[in-house]
């Protein structure tokens, strides 16, 4: 096996450890929040009758044991059960939001690199002068500003007041590219000024702290043009810092930035999740933190590929 | 910075190339009336079973979908629907009703007096959410393809409203449900038909050309799921969106001086209200829960929760509405507060307000009881909790005080049975009184429309001065629309009916 096969492996094998863990986990926390899924489908419209019928019909009535291994039982086969408020398939609901979901996060951390790195290195390169100062006093404020205020400000002004893009709402892209791209420029903004404000400040420690190495001074001292020095030592160290903020972020938001997608009417699953939530529909809920932590591994896993790939001391094995 | 100018230049062509590309939310087809309708509900609906969900943000597209046998005009009395008449027996202990003929589903079967019998069975045999409105039935049954009889076990006056009150008891296809489709592929025999949903984004429904009540003269209607309100109005003022109520109350004031919208602002029959655990201690003594009804500042809740757009009541049910009984006994008097105390002896102590982020108005309200009520001596504790569990707390009856309202509320034996009987089904403040329970229990078969209006005035009028629940006020139904839309009114029982909507003055 080549190492990178066996990494993959082993890697596969643990994520599935660790899913079991996060199942066991979500399986036991949603039974122990307080707040009882038939009383809440019924709502106040409520009798003794209507509740006990519910009960059994969605099965909770069964002991929690036989609940779960049922779960289990049908999860590995990929059938992740109904969800009892209406029925559908909670793979078919899944797979429905994923792409407005994928969409967002990485249309929003192409926007928050595209913010990041330029701003950050240039702002590292000139520590402690005046330009240095005003991208690190911007960024903060970017961090500061709440993203449905943020949201609330880009649909005034490019929406209401300059009318080039929608409001709100998602169309997927492969049906209709050019309504893809109208209406994921503000939620991605959004999203992509929140992380990439704080990746700047990431960027610009990271690009710091390798600008001292005494590697880079010596590079300087070869008579190496500032650009190149910039670029090959400087950069290319930098990079494996970077990565982790990056894949930080983007899992952040494929996990569900849901108050962009509430200002925006955006069908993420961070709305779906919430509601599935307050209407305590076990089965949806379970579905959807699965499929996040699939995600937060899936990306875990290509950034650990990519730290060999950037940095070839930095062995799979 | 050579890339820097590169990129500022790309971006420049971007914005440019997406200013160019056309807006066209809506395709008109030439002619306002072939326009298809966007409305913009606050959330998304949860299921489509009518006779399942208890959402309102369901009901908004179900009231286009399903008939029921007889439904509420604008004034809330009863008007033949899939029923097109019908005769009481002497004993007023059958109902008979005569279907309309012609009336077909939308996959063109036609409706037979079977449909009308499993509906009703359904709900009855599985015991869903709405089997209390059949608590006196004691058979349904169809004679013959177009007859309904409805066997009742005591008289029941208020059998329209509970028959055709809202869509919850709507008319459904057996096929339908016995596939389970009805929950997210409704079939029904309303103006508009099912056509389809995209999850978190929308659901669409096309115009029904067969339905009985003649077509709508818009193609469709969809429905974009747009839970933040000031995302909601700009939609409508950028022309994305026909159609909404998910309307900031903030800017209520605002928007009444814009042309370019149209706003209706419609006292509805909704009414919230607080109420006390009178199986705890000090809450089972009337004087002390009249004190707590003196002690609360109401104009100060209503500006603050509604931004004055709801009218202050101190009963149930607003003025304009036939059940109406003026009342006004209570006003914000701390001195008749402590008076009330220390007739009762109670030393004021801990209270525990339950309320929920689900209705953000009982938040707001909290803050402003706990402050009305701290200089009497009162420590009010506000728990703020999930909706599923403020429904649990509710429940068992773990709370001194909550705030909660009551929706759609057509028929009185509706909203005070179960919330102020002894053995109401909703009555989580264990309120008992003999003389309410009487009045409520005569009220439910009192078949003489005057006599009846007189025992729940008397009812409604008793259940304030003990206190079962203090009531607050009546909010207002509020929606704003394309002023080009005509055909639509804003109805004060909260149902969304497009079905004669249409586009330009045509």
């Amino acid at each position: 096996m080549t190492p990178l096969l066996r990494f993959l492996t082993r890697r596969v094998l643990h994520s599935l450890v660790v899913l079991f863990g996060v199942l066991v986990l979500v399986f036991a926390l949603v039974h122990l929040v307080p707040g009882d899924p038939v009383r809440i489908a019924l709502g106040t419209r409520y009798t003794p009758e209507a509740y006990e019928a519910l009960r059994t019909a969605s099965g909770l009535d069964r002991p929690l044991l036989q609940q779960f291994l049922g779960y289990v039982g049908s999860a590995v086969r990929g059938d992740l059960g109904v969800s009892f408020r209406n029925g559908d398939p909670v793979t078919v609901t899944l797979l429905e939001r994923l792409p407005a979901t994928v969409s967002l996060g990485l249309v929003g951390i192409v926007i928050a690199l595209l913010i990041a790195i330029p701003l950050g290195v240039f702002s590292a390169l000139r520590e402690g002068r005046l330009s240095d100062g005003i991208i690190r006093v911007t960024s903060q404020f970017g961090v500061s500003v709440p993203d449905f205020w943020m949201g609330i400000l880009l649909i005034g002004l490019f929406s209401t007041t300059l009318g080039w893009l929608p409001t709100s709402g998602y169309r997927p892209l492969f049906d209709d590219p050019a309504g893809w791209l109208r209406h994921i420029v503000l939620p991605g903004l959004t999203v992509g000024l929140v992380a990439g404000a704080i990746m700047t400040r990431y960027v610009r420690s990271a690009v710091l702290e390798v600008a001292s190495m005494g590697y880079v001074r010596t590079a300087r001292s070869k008579g190496l043009s500032p650009g190149v020095v910039t670029r090959r030592h400087v950069m290319r160290n930098a990079l494996v810092p970077i990565l982790t903020i990056t894949g930080i972020q983007l899992a952040t938001i494929l996990g569900g930035v849901i108050v962009v997608e509430v200002v925006f009417a955006w069908p993420g699953l961070g709305r779906l999740v919430f509601n599935a939530v307050s209407a305590r529909d076990y089965p949806l809920i379970q579905g959807a933190v699965l499929l996040i932590a699939v995600l937060f591994l899936l990306i875990n896993l290509l950034v650990d590929v990519l730290y060999a790939v950037v940095d070839p001391r930095i062995r799979l094995s | 910075m050579r890339m820097g100018r590169r990129a500022v230049a790309v971006c420049a062509a971007l914005v440019l190339l997406l200013a160019s590309c056309a807006t066209g939310n809506r395709v008109d087809l030439g002619g306002g009336a072939s326009s298809n309708l966007i409305a913009g509900i606050a959330g998304e609906p949860d299921q489509l079973d009518p006779h399942k969900t208890t959402a309102y943000f369901s009901f908004e597209v179900l009231e286009n979908v399903f008939d029921t046998l007889v439904e509420p005009d604008a004034q809330l009395r009863m008007q033949p629907a899939l029923a097109q008449s019908w005769e009481t027996a002497p004993d007023q202990l059958s109902w008979t009703f005569h279907l309309r003929p012609g009336v077909k589903f939308h996959d063109g079967r036609p409706l037979t007096a079977d449909d009308v019998v499993y509906s009703y069975r359904r709900i009855i045999d599985e015991k869903l959410a709405n089997v209390d409105k059949f608590s006196a039935v004691t058979e349904v049954s169809a004679p013959d393809p177009a007859t309904v009889v409805i066997n009742l076990s005591r008289p029941t006056p208020n059998l329209l409203t509970n028959l055709g009150g809202f869509k919850g008891m709507a008319i459904v296809q057996r096929e339908n449900v016995e596939s389970g489709a009805v929950a997210t592929d409704p079939v029904g025999t309303g103006p508009f038909a099912f056509a389809g949903a995209k999850s978190g984004d929308s659901i669409t429904l096309s115009a029904n050309p067969d339905y009985w009540g003649g077509a709508p003269q818009i193609t469709g209607v969809t429905y974009r799921f747009i839970s933040e309100p000031s995302t909601a109005l700009s939609a409508l003022q950028a022309g994305e969106i026909d159609w909404t109520d998910s309307v900031p109350t903030q800017r209520v004031a605002q928007l009444r001086g814009d042309d370019s919208i149209r706003l209706e602002v419609t006292p509805s029959n909704d009414y919230w209200y607080l109420a006390l655990n009178q199986a705890r201690e000090p809450w089972n003594d009337v004087r002390v829960r009249r004190a707590i009804a003196y002690g609360i500042d109401r104009p100060s809740i209503l500006t603050a929760t509604s931004y004055g757009t709801a009218a202050a009541n101190q009963l149930a049910i607003p003025e304009g509405n036939p059940w109406f009984t003026p009342y006004d006994r209570y006003r914000f008097d701390l001195d008749e507060s402590r008076k009330l105390l220390q007739e009762a002896g109670t030393e004021p102590g801990e209270l525990d307000m339950l309320v929920t982020n689900e209705y953000p108005e009982t938040i707001t309200a909290a803050q402003i009881v706990a402050a009305n009520l701290a200089p009497l001596g009162f420590t009010v504790r506000i728990r703020t909790v999930d909706f599923a569990t403020w429904l649990d707390e509710q429940n068992h009856g773990n709370f001194d005080m909550l705030m909660m309202g009551w929706l759609g509320n057509i028929d009185p034996d509706d909203f005070y049975y179960a919330q102020h009987h002894t053995d109401g089904t909703s009555n989580a403040q264990k309120f008992s009184d003999p003389e309410v329970d009487r009045l409520l229990d005569a009220g439910r078969v009192e078949t003489d429309p005057q006599a009846r209006h007189d025992i729940y005035a008397r009812a409604a009028t008793r259940i304030a001065d003990e206190v079962s629940y203090i009531f607050l006020y009546n909010p207002s139904v509020i929606q704003a629309w394309n002023p080009d839309l005509s055909g639509y009114e804003a109805r004060r029982d909260g149902a969304i009916r497009f079905r004669a909507a249409r586009f330009g003055d045509t």
